[in-house]
């Protein structure tokens, strides 16, 4: 089957079994790497991209479910959240790394929604999201520091205006 | 003696062999000569354009390091990543040694090669093994630079110094940016015992530095095993036997011609003892692509033949283990101090317990992978691979392919922990490659990889001592049973090796008059494989436990009471057992950290009502890691809010990195503390994925402080694994302290 998906702001055709979840698609079909499998079951979140702007884990949602959605993934996250990606590189959150494309987008998620994050909104908002190595006290950091850079830019483009 | 005006000679020896040789690549980089190349910074003299330089070349003085024209530093990290930040150190310790600017370094990966010795990421020792020899090289490289600045200046070489990527003669102010001296440099030879920087003039080493791979990790361009793409490549999903040693005897529903299946391979599986990293063999289905291989390998209904493994159960192995604690086990050669006997039948009062740790599995974020493209008589293969070269040996060895033709390349690794150091996964891939010849990933799926891991032994120790008032050890017998790694080399073997005990158990740290210390192994129906502080893991657990018994037996503080049942100081000395060079027990430092930690953790202020603090100290690696945990009870579940961990690893490279490792092995420690647990029943794992092998998550992480000591200048100890041991016990000591209950079996049931 032949499906027009939009993905990172781009209309593209994809032929697949109407079964073939999200992850599959962006990774071999589109080459898309970024999102990652790790458990293929929705438990780890390595997966984790935006769905019409919402969370979801891309191994469980098939391509015959995302006709007209807006599909956003890691590597176009940096135009919406350079804070955020910026403040990650220089906390050095990442270890192997390979957790931490689900990381972004579930913390982006969160700033979008809740601008000033405390620990225990990390800690709900990330649950979902498995760190085997164990950087999860750099990702609350780090989100602090982007959501403390955005108030930042959001004041000075305030008094700018 | 100079080393430096020594060596001037045969530095400025002109036109050189190695130049006409051409043994260093020529680059020319368009038209451009040297002095007009974009990067020369503007702010000092330029070189006068009368000035001969040698035509741009690549300056390669060693297999680490080579100097473009256009500046760039190539630093290759001959060690793989998983998130211990190695790419990033190494560099460190060659830029800060070269004097480069680190934003001209670049590293690239280095393949699996005898020709930069030891390539086994395992084991907390990539620094140990590199520290000397990378500082040589680029110290080398750096005076070579100085002497072809000297040449080109016609100045004494002791007269030209260096700084950030440019060679510069004082006196006169001028200076040469690296990239314009490459071609001079690599026409000199190569000198011989450079000396290195002191310690003082380190800018790189020691300091702080963002991991070279964190731009592309956050942009999702990092590439690990599971990423890389060859043109026409298949994927594939292997359907295992659920025991060990079982063969696919009939494919019930073998699935004729599908949109996208390639075919399906059958892999015979190998001998259940060695060769050691064999694939365990199944029916491998070959797609286009991933989601059709996964889809058709669930579908599959697979007959598998009979093996010895098919009876084993994890719950009769620990039974036999806690039984086999308690018998009398074959003591450590010559590691007998006193007479036990004799004190335990004096009287005195005494304390004894059995303690038990389960089977786990190593559950690395990204599981096995490799990709295999095997063209007549070559073989290259891309995967997450600890060991690239053993990996690349035995590929060779397989394919009956002389060595040459195999080329290995390591990935980013998406996590390892000890499971990517055994390449059955890319043997995997290499045989189907082989017979479909065309390129393969393999892919193993969570289930495949919680169900046929390397895992981690379960064990049982048991300990007995006589204390006196103050809770001292006047004698002390301690017990290990548990299946050996060794049981996956050698089909017979079942005694844990000497190395196995060394991990914190013949090595007990404290002063005790009568002690035996006695082992008893087991053979298991499972691969047993060395996960992230290996035996350290249960022996630092039921010491540090058993020694916090001892304390709260005779009512006293677990650190004073620690403090006091050490010597004051000097080596610790095993009976009948050399420790590798400078691998020493410094009682000295043990204190060092314990202190330390009780100051971090502000261990005498007092704590809320319910909530406890827990101490443990571990010696592993050859570093040093003192932990407290800070813990209450909340909904009857273990909430640990904050952890203080003091480390000393001798010298650092990167202590951001420091302390991130031992933020993870926090982690780590109270995942296989609170959750980790696999079971077998039939041969059959019974676990599968991470609802029922949980991970700790972030709403369980505590607050992490951690202190590094300083140590630079000592021999470099591990980093990547030392954190690990001190939790779990931590934690255990922490909840008696808690609620005044002891558990004494892993994982922690609430």
């Amino acid at each position: 089957m032949a499906y027009q998906l939009n993905v990172n702001g781009r209309t593209v055709e994809v032929g697949a079994t109407p079964d073939t979840p999200l992850l599959w698609v962006l990774r071999d079909h589109l080459g898309l790497t970024g999102a990652k499998y790790g458990c293929g079951s929705g438990y780890c979140g390595a997966c984790t991209v935006h769905v019409d702007g919402s969370l979801t884990r891309s191994c469980m949602l098939p391509i015959s479910a995302l006709a007209g959605k807006e599909i956003g993934t890691i590597e176009a996250l940096e135009e919406q959240h350079p804070e955020l990606v910026d403040a990650w590189v220089q906390g050095n959150v990442a270890q192997c790394g390979y957790c931490q494309a689900g990381q972004l987008m579930s913390a982006a998620a969160l700033l979008d929604d809740e601008p000033q994050p405390t620990d225990a909104d990390i800690d709900t908002a990330m649950f979902g999201n498995l760190c085997r190595c164990g950087t999860y006290v750099r990702i609350r950091a780090a989100i602090h520091e982007a959501a403390r850079r955005r108030a930042e830019k959001a004041a000075q483009s305030a008094q700018s205006r | 003696m100079n080393p430096i005006a020594n060596l001037s000679p045969s530095l400025s020896s002109e036109p050189s062999r190695r130049h006409f040789l051409g043994i260093s690549g020529v680059f020319v980089l368009g038209t451009c000569l040297p002095a007009c190349t974009p990067q020369q910074p503007q702010l000092r003299p330029r070189p006068q354009p009368q000035l001969k330089l040698k035509p741009p070349a690549t300056f390669e003085p060693n297999l680490f390091l080579a100097l473009e024209p256009d500046g760039t530093a190539r630093v290759v990290a001959h060690r793989s990543e998983m998130g211990q930040g190695i790419r990033t150190a190494l560099a460190q310790i060659v830029a800060d040694e070269l004097d480069a600017d680190w934003s001209r370094v670049k590293v690239e990966q280095g393949q699996g090669d005898a020709k930069y010795g030891d390539q086994n990421t395992d084991g907390s020792r990539s620094i140990l093994l590199n520290y000397d020899r990378l500082r040589i090289a680029g110290a080398t490289a750096r005076l070579m630079l100085r002497q072809a600045a000297a040449n080109v200046w016609k100045v004494p070489v002791e007269e030209v110094s260096t700084e950030n990527h440019e060679a510069i003669h004082a006196a006169t102010g001028r200076s040469l940016g690296y990239g314009e001296l490459a071609g001079e440099a690599a026409a000199l030879s190569v000198p011989e015992n450079v000396p290195q920087k002191s310690i003082a003039e380190h800018r790189y080493i020691g300091k702080d530095a963002v991991h070279v791979d964190a731009g592309d990790i956050a942009r999702g361009k990092g590439t690990y095993g599971a990423d890389y793409r060859l043109p026409n490549m298949a994927t594939a999903v292997v359907v295992r036997c659920p025991w060990l040693g079982g063969g696919v005897k009939s494919i019930v529903n073998k699935p004729t011609a599908k949109p996208g299946l390639v075919g399906i391979e059958i892999l015979d599986p190998s001998a259940p003892a060695g060769p050691v990293f064999n694939p365990v063999g199944g029916a491998a289905v070959v797609a286009e692509d991933t989601w059709t291989a996964i889809r058709i390998a669930r579908d599959l209904d697979i007959e598998w033949t009979d093996s010895e493994n098919r009876g084993f159960s994890s719950e009769a192995l620990r039974r036999s283990l806690r039984e086999a604690a308690r018998q009398p086990g074959t003591p450590v050669p010559n590691a007998e101090k006193g007479d036990v006997d004799a004190a335990f039948a004096a009287g005195g009062r005494k304390l004894s317990a059995t303690y038990e740790t389960p089977f786990l599995a190593h559950a690395p974020m990204e599981p096995p992978v490799a990709v295999a493209d095997v063209s007549g008589d070559r073989c290259m293969v891309h995967a997450p691979l600890q060991d690239p070269q053993s990996a690349r040996n035995l590929i060779a060895q397989w394919l009956q392919f002389p060595l040459e033709n195999v080329s290995v390349t390591p990935t980013l690794l998406g996590g390892a922990f000890g499971r990517k150091s055994k390449p059955d996964f890319a043997l995997e891939a290499v045989e189907l490659s082989k017979r479909l010849q065309r390129p393969v990933r393999v892919q193993w799926l969570r289930e495949d990889d919680i169900g046929h891991d390397y895992f981690h032994a379960a064990s049982a120790q048991y300990h007995r001592a006589v204390i006196n008032r103050r809770g001292h050890p006047t004698a002390w017998l301690q017990r290990t049973a548990f299946p050996s790694i060794t049981t996956v080399f050698a089909p017979q073997t079942s005694m844990p090796a000497g190395w196995e005990l060394e991990m914190g158990f013949s090595n007990l740290p404290y002063r005790v008059e009568n002690q035996r210390m006695e082992s008893t192994g087991i053979r298991p129906g499972v691969r047993i494989g060395w996960l992230r502080s290996v035996c350290n893991i249960f022996h630092a657990f039921s010491a540090n436990v058993f020694a916090d018994e001892m304390a709260a037996a005779a009512g006293r503080d677990p650190i004073e009471h620690r403090l006091d049942i050490l010597a004051e100081g000097g080596k610790l000395t095993v009976p009948g057992m050399q420790p590798p060079a400078d691998h020493e027990l410094d009682i000295g430092r043990l204190r060092h950290v314990i202190e330390q930690v009780r100051t971090l953790s502000e261990w005498d202020r007092p704590r809320r009502e319910g909530t406890g603090l827990g101490f443990a100290v571990h010696h592993s690696f050859r570093s040093y890691v003192a932990t407290v945990l800070e813990v209450s009870m909340a909904n009857g579940r273990p909430k640990v809010s904050n952890a203080y961990v003091v480390l000393d690893c001798g010298t650092y490279i990167n202590p951001d990195t420091c302390r991130a490792q031992m933020e993870g092995a926090v982690v780590f420690g109270l995942s296989l503390a609170l959750h980790g647990n696999i079971t077998m029943r039939e041969g059959t794992v019974m676990q599968s994925n991470f609802h029922d092998y949980p991970l700790l998550r972030i709403a369980e992480a505590p607050a992490t402080k951690v202190h590094l000591v300083p140590a630079q200048g000592r021999l470099p100890a591990g980093v990547g694994e030392p954190g690990v041991p001190p939790v779990a016990p931590a934690l255990v000591n922490a909840l008696f302290a808690a609620t005044g209950k002891r558990h004494r079996t892993l994982p922690i049931k609430a």
